[in-house]
């Protein structure tokens, strides 16, 4: 009876290795042929072993295109609105924890359905709103700065800047990382604070040495998962910016993929390869918190 | 952290600030490489001559991402001061928009306009009488066709002489050589090709050859757009034209640059510029001694004729909200002059659209050109009016649903009424 | 009435730190949904006289939509990317994943991150990487495997369109449900399974009767959740095939960019959107109801 077991027990293991195999293999084969396509001198769209290895599309990234540039542009967009978020949502996640008006959970369900929003249906509406403003911060703008007018815009600018990408970028981080903050605040102890309260501390001095000592690892998994989905972001750097000076990753990618005739796939390989390193990092580190956040802070 | 990011920020505006060195700047919007290598001679005369900066700014490459961005920027009022525009059939809807500034007092006024070949200029007026474009480089297209290939199976090379010998043909070629016999641009996914590149050198040569009659309205429920149609249907239903590729996306990759090099495709309808860029000097896939394997046919007519499909070339418009519209027109003439035309010409292949090329021996070297733009001055043209980006949207459906097997010749043709009244409305239908 | 004042005062101050939230949200969400709703009720447009002299239209917009072919096109090929994908692909392969790795496996590790590789790929990285495998006949990487085994290949991108589009997003979630599911799987108590086998069930009996009925809430909630984040995926779709060829691979999200920026009419799109949200949110209510959350 156990022989049997037993036996059955050993080919369900095997059975899973043959699955888990075929699996990986779907999963990771992709990957191979942009690893080995980015260093290949002889490089085709379909897999093959590489001629002989080269480094020069990546040169060719940093050296012909704006490489360095597009990268930077990525780097500080997307993590200054990282950094908003995690101190935005740091701020609104405890407010959302601790109150007990009576707006609190129709603001929370709110929030949650802006995560079901499909992006291209806002884009039009959303696209006039930040012009609008761009108008209104030109106009305040132009007589200070004078002749330096279209690179001030360019920083403080909401179309076409970097000060209009990085909000917008932030804002649609916003919903998931309040989520995350609130149910992790919902699992501190009220206790720290109430010392804090009977010591005399203020709001701001309770802040900033009880409650952010505490919700670093919160803010850490609300942070990696904004830099995420704002990394791998496309649509609203497309829509948003033009000016050379401000393209990032996805947009160098999307055009150097549609340069009709002139597709040079080991350079769009070498580029695809930096966009997703950073990205594979963070991932790497929010995996750990993939079982809370996954059902918007909910526990499953 | 916040003084981190005030320096970065800091940091930044310098390296903006190192860029700069005249207080103007023009922006100019372009896409792919190939134009904006062109384009570079030009921007720097521009500097030189009216001495401001000119930014060059790389849009999207396929022409429809390419408008599609241009569009937004000119409804948002941030558009480039200077660009050019890929289809000129969305011109008049473009100035319909009024995104384009008038500049027909300029041109008018301009020595070097008097020796445009007649074509151009007619082509850059708008409905209104206005002219809202710089005209400087023509398309002209014909009928382009694998000469060896044609000679070794023994099929005849002359100008066909109507349809039904241009059906004949492609068919002969189709038994003969087993290759697809013609290629008509066609689907959605060609975006503006399929009418521009496709449906205008059919349409002129029918018995209707005009969609647009004398008070502005369109004429889609002529015989001649019924038989333009069927002309598709039947290439389609005989298997003469590659209809899968027509499909995906970049429809024009497999079979121009793979399709008509290898022989695969026997001909197709194509501009001036397929000598050079498609398959010449300037293509990653060139077909040796391009400008004899490959040989021209004008477009036969339904019953007989011959037609030379003469369209503007992505003609310059000067933005209506500019941040200084006078210099950006005379950046616009600095567009269409006759260098810009030549070093265009050599780049891309299109035709100059200045007769004084002739005497020019830049372009006296580009011996591929030299007889298409003798030819362009007897070009055939399509009359343009508001609403023509809708009409040609509505063909690039109409043929797609050919291109499916979905529907007759009759059906293709309710398609494009169909779209153009919903769109338009009613009253902007004949 | 002391204490009354002081939790005024403090959900006052509360109310403050939200505010730095809340701003953002309204205006740049909030609004511009609302704001789309009357979009939907004009002719706006990016070129043309409309795009001059824009005008309310009323219903216009509705009535050519809800006749528009290719707009139940784009519902349908919506509703099978969506089932396709996320309810079955990742699902069942999530699944059977996250019991393979519950198992003594040598090398876990290393398949569990295999898996979840394809989570971090950008959209337009995966699409890039699967236009390799995908596209240009005999040129495409899956072709060639399929050649080396000596099996025929087809053009992947023309002839089965929208199964390559589903099975594209099935391998970009299949590592989500595992992790998830995983979870929910470790949550059963051995117990229960102990008990089984001395009631002498077989591992099949085992699933049915327990794994899968105490599975049944998470497994509720990962359908909910991967259903509605499906129906807005459009990154992917575009760089992959732009909805082609012909509309069938246009989902719901393509469908409006298409009608908004490539065919310039804003007004018409937006009413698509429109459709598009009350679809979604409609889901995303039943997602919030079905939770429970105590907040």
């Amino acid at each position: 009876m156990a022989g049997i077991s037993e036996k059955r027990s050993g080919a369900y293991t095997l059975l899973a290795y043959v699955t888990l195999i075929v699996i990986s293999i779907f999963c990771v084969l992709p990957f191979v042929w942009m690893a080995l396509a980015s260093i290949d001198s002889n490089v085709q769209l379909f897999l093959k072993w590489p001629d002989s290895v080269t480094f020069d599309h990546y040169t060719k990234v940093f050296a012909e295109e704006n490489g360095v540039r597009w990268f930077a542009n990525s780097l500080f967009t997307v993590l200054s609105a990282t950094f908003i978020v995690m101190v935005v949502a740091g701020l609104g996640g405890y407010a959302l924890s601790r109150s007990k008006a009576w707006w609190k959970q129709p603001f929370l369900y709110a929030i949650l359905l802006i995560r079901v929003l499909p992006s291209t249906a806002l884009l039009v509406p959303l696209y006039k709103i930040l012009l609008t403003a761009n108008n209104g911060i030109g106009t305040v703008l132009r007589p200070l700065v004078g002749e330096h007018y279209r690179f001030v815009m360019q920083l403080f600018g909401f179309i076409d800047g970097y000060l209009g990408l990085i909000i917008v970028l932030a804002t649609g981080q916003l919903p998931l990382a309040l989520w995350i903050m609130k149910v992790f605040f919902d699992g501190v102890p009220k206790d720290y604070e109430e010392a804090a309260i009977l010591d005399g501390a203020t709001l701001v001095q309770r802040i900033r040495r009880v409650l952010i000592p505490l919700a670093l690892p919160g803010l850490a998994a609300a942070g990696l998962f904004a830099f995420m989905s704002a990394w791998g972001d496309f649509l609203l750097p497309l829509i948003l910016l033009s000016s050379p000076e401000l393209q990032t990753l996805p947009i160098g990618l999307f055009r150097a993929f549609l340069r009709v005739n002139e597709i040079d796939y080991g350079l769009l390989a070498a580029l695809a390869t930096i966009y997703l390193i950073p990205a594979v990092i963070a991932f790497s580190f929010a995996r750990r918190f993939l079982v809370q956040t996954f059902s918007g802070g909910v526990k499953g | 952290m916040n003084k981190l990011v005030a320096g970065g920020l800091a940091a930044i505006a310098l390296s903006l600030l190192a860029g700069t060195a005249n207080a103007e700047s023009l922006r100019v919007a372009l896409h792919g490489q190939a134009g904006i290598d062109a384009f570079t001679p030009t921007a720097e005369r521009i500097e030189k001559n009216l001495g401001i900066d000119v930014e060059i700014v790389e849009y999207p490459a396929p022409d429809k991402d390419y408008m599609t961005k241009l569009l937004t920027e000119l409804a948002a009022g941030n558009g480039p001061d200077l660009f050019s525009i890929p289809s000129a059939a969305d011109v008049a809807d473009m100035v319909a928009a009024g995104y384009l500034a008038p500049v027909g007092a300029e041109l008018a006024a301009w020595p070097e306009y008097a020796d445009f070949v007649d074509v151009a200029k007619q082509l850059a007026v708008s409905p209104d009488g206005e002219t809202y474009v710089a005209p400087y480089i023509l398309g002209i297209q014909q009928i382009y066709f694998r000469r060896d290939v044609l000679e070794k199976a023994g099929i005849s090379t002359e100008q066909p002489k109507d349809w039904a010998d241009l059906l004949a043909r492609a068919k002969e070629i189709k038994e003969k050589t087993g290759s697809f016999g013609l290629l008509f641009p066609a689907g959605v996914s060609w975006g503006g090709g399929a009418f521009d590149e496709g449906f205008s050198h059919l349409i002129i040569g029918s018995s209707t050859p005009q969609l647009v009659t004398d008070d502005g309205k369109f004429d889609l429920t002529s015989q001649g757009v019924r038989d333009v149609f069927q002309f598709y249907k039947d290439l389609i239903d005989a298997d003469l034209m590659p209809v899968d590729p027509l499909l995906g996306p970049e429809p024009w990759v497999i079979p121009k640059y793979e399709m008509f090099p290898s022989g695969e495709l026997a001909a197709t309808t194509c501009g001036s510029w397929c000598y050079i860029f498609d398959w010449g000097r300037e293509s990653r896939n060139p077909i040796p001694d391009v400008t004899n394997v490959v040989g021209t046919w004008a477009d036969p007519g339904q019953n007989g004729g011959e037609f030379v499909l003469a369209n503007l070339g992505a003609p310059w418009a000067v933005n209506a909200k500019a941040a200084n519209l006078e210099l950006a027109k005379k950046a616009l003439l600095e567009a269409g002059s006759v260098e810009n035309q030549i070093e265009t010409a050599a780049r891309i292949g299109n035709i100059p659209a200045s007769n004084a090329v002739q005497r020019d021996p830049r372009f006296q070297a580009l011996t591929e050109l030299v007889p298409i733009q003798a030819a362009a001055n007897h070009g055939t043209y399509l009359k343009q009016a508001t609403g023509m980006s809708v009409v040609s949207e509505g063909v690039a459906r109409a043929t797609e649903a050919l291109l499916r097997k979905e529907t007759d010749a009759a059906g293709a043709q309710q398609i494009l009424v169909d779209h153009v009244r919903q769109t338009l409305g009613d009253e902007a239908v004949k | 009435m002391a204490f009354d004042a002081f939790q005024k005062r403090k959900e006052r101050q509360l109310l403050w730190l939200l505010l730095p939230a809340l701003v953002p949200l309204l205006i740049l969400t909030i609004y511009p949904a609302l704001y789309a709703v009357y979009l939907s009720m004009t002719n706006e447009a990016l070129t043309g006289v409309a795009a001059a002299k824009p005008r309310f239209v009323g219903a216009a917009n509705y009535l050519r939509l809800f006749s528009d072919g290719r707009f139940w096109n784009s519902l349908f090929v919506t509703f099978v990317f969506v089932v396709g994908s996320a309810i079955i692909g990742q699902f069942v392969l999530g699944f059977i994943s996250a019991m393979a790795l519950r198992r003594k496996i040598v090398g876990a590790p290393v398949f569990g991150a295999a898996i979840l590789l394809p989570n971090a790929a950008p959209e337009v990285v995966a699409g890039f990487m699967w236009i390799s495998m995908l596209a240009g006949g005999d040129h495409a990487t899956l072709s060639k495997i399929l050649v080396f085994f000596g099996l025929p290949y087809v053009d992947w991108l023309q002839t089965f369109p929208l199964f390559m589009v589903v099975m594209v997003n099935t391998w970009r979630g299949i590592g989500t449900a595992m992790i998830l599911l995983t979870a929910g799987l470790a949550a059963v108590p051995a117990e229960v399974y102990e008990a089984a086998r001395m009631d002498g069930a077989n591992p099949r009996q085992m699933f049915m009767r327990i794994t899968l009925p105490l599975m049944a809430p998470t497994i509720f909630l990962y359908m909910l959740i991967s259903t509605v984040s499906t129906i807005s995926v459009f990154g992917l779709v575009y760089a992959l095939t732009r909805g082609g060829p012909g509309n069938k691979t246009e989902v719901i999200s393509v469908y409006i960019y298409n009608q908004s920026f490539a065919a310039f009419q804003i007004g018409y799109g937006a009413a698509g959107a429109v459709v598009a949200l009350v679809v979604s949110l409609a889901l995303g209510i039943a997602y919030v109801r079905s939770l429970k959350v105590e907040v």
